[in-house]
């Protein structure tokens, strides 16, 4: 049984245009995914999505280690999701992958720059 | 840009001197000074930089009474408002008292600053205007009312009869382009207030948009992430670069500027950013960049969109499969 979320009702507008509400979002999906609980958002009756939106709400998820892309596509569905919007969502997959690989790296060396390596 | 000022004598502000020994007890009372606007004030680097001229000779004052006179004032670019009301801005937050005079005299030239509420919103009031629906609204926003700001567009922009007709599909990529530079604003200046007004123009179908913020400047958020040696306008082509993004923390960043950038190419519009001394502009395909001569204390971001481009944008050139997005 999966928990369905409307994202219009979540954030109280049909902008889906902040980093705050898509704050909000987060919390809510992390919260689930991190009990194991599947997690549906509907984006019915969004008329607009930014990627700073987008970056909050979704580009997190790839934070935590645990939460896989076989993880996430059997467990986080997104429905609704309008016809102009969809590349967007891509975009900021794709660009949330290279930016933890990116910061992990950069972490990494900074760690191996500071405490040496073996 | 070369080195030495573009300002013409007469466009320089004239502060009276303060030490005239004949008028000394009586200026030290008063302590007010009149600052004349330069005369005309439009979205090029020389206007943006008589602009920032005009804060970097009052950014030192702290306690007094300034009268800013449009006296001399012949062009003012309306959208450019929104400059203006991020310098009065930073000298009230020292403590100075910013009255605008010789409105009268400008109002003669035109009504423009009456009409897109600047001056109202200083207590301005102006009567007989000429009937006109065409401004967007100079407003301040605080950093937290992003939901007010939703309103503030969808009611002076989308909800506007006046505004010209364009497709659906240009529309929602106009709002998109604002609110992303809205949050960059919000998120990366870290300011207390974030000022914004616009013009469309229904006969050029041109809609102009200015977002101000007087926080951090692009040009410190790049220089400290960085650690390496660029002037303040390499920094902003840096920054408007998709994948380029100064955040460290749990939230990605780097798209939103350089969809900006892809879609006013598209577009056949003109983004202007002015951070620092820095000033980055992409019009009709062609970039431009220098480091003026003097520096703002945050980023202006000017957006010039072409109605009449109704071509299909399309920021991927394939659509994802959303059951196996991640």
């Amino acid at each position: 049984m999966s928990v369905e979320v409307l994202i219009k009702d979540l954030i109280k507008t049909n902008f889906a245009v902040s980093t705050d509400d898509g704050n909000q979002v987060f919390d809510i999906v992390n919260k689930n995914l991190s009990k194991k609980e599947s997690i549906i958002l509907d984006f019915k009756g969004i008329s607009l999505m930014t990627t700073a939106f987008l970056n909050a709400a979704i580009g997190q998820l790839y934070s935590n280690k645990d939460f896989s892309s076989e993880f996430l596509n059997s467990n986080l569905k997104l429905q609704n999701v309008p016809e102009q919007d969809k590349a967007l969502f891509g975009m900021v997959v794709k660009r949330a992958k290279e930016y933890f690989a990116n910061k992990e790296s950069f972490e990494r060396n900074t760690n191996d720059s500071m405490y040496g390596h073996n | 840009m070369t080195n030495e000022p573009i300002l013409s004598r007469q466009n320089r502000i004239l502060i009276p001197p303060t030490d005239d020994n004949r008028c000394k007890q009586a200026r030290k009372k008063e302590f007010m000074r009149k600052i004349y606007i330069p005369i005309k004030v439009t979205s090029s680097a020389k206007g943006y930089e008589l602009l920032i001229r005009l804060y970097d000779d009052l950014k030192d004052l702290q306690d007094e009474i300034i009268h800013l006179s449009l006296y001399n004032v012949q062009w003012f670019e309306a959208n450019l408002a929104a400059v203006l009301g991020a310098i009065i801005e930073n000298l009230e937050n020292k403590n100075n008292k910013v009255y605008l005079v010789d409105v009268e005299e400008f109002r003669q030239k035109t009504d423009i600053l009456y009409r897109n509420g600047f001056l109202p919103y200083y207590g301005i009031e102006g009567e007989n205007l000429m009937n006109s629906s065409t401004q967007i609204p100079y407003k301040k926003f605080r950093e937290s009312d992003h939901k007010i700001y939703n309103q503030y567009i969808q009611v002076e922009l989308l909800d506007n009869p006046d505004f010209p007709k364009h497709s659906r599909k240009l529309g929602i990529e106009i709002k998109r382009n604002i609110y992303e530079l809205f949050e960059n604003a919000r998120t990366h200046g870290r300011c207390k207030n974030i000022h914004t007004c616009g013009q469309f123009y229904p006969g050029k179908k041109r809609l102009h948009i200015t977002i101000v913020d007087t926080g951090k400047t692009i040009i410190n958020n790049v220089l400290s992430f960085l650690k390496k040696e660029l002037s303040s306008s390499e920094c902003i082509e840096w920054a408007m670069e998709t994948g380029n993004t100064t955040k460290i923390g749990n939230t990605p960043g780097g798209l939103g500027l350089g969809l900006i950038m892809e879609f006013i190419n598209l577009n056949k519009g003109k983004i202007q950013i002015v951070s620092s001394n820095g000033f980055w502009e992409l019009r009709e395909s062609k970039m431009e960049k220098y480091d003026l001569n003097f520096s703002f204390p945050g980023t202006i971001a000017n957006l010039e969109f072409n109605l009449q481009e109704d071509k299909i944008y399309s920021f991927a050139n394939e659509t994802p499969d959303m059951d196996n997005i991640f």
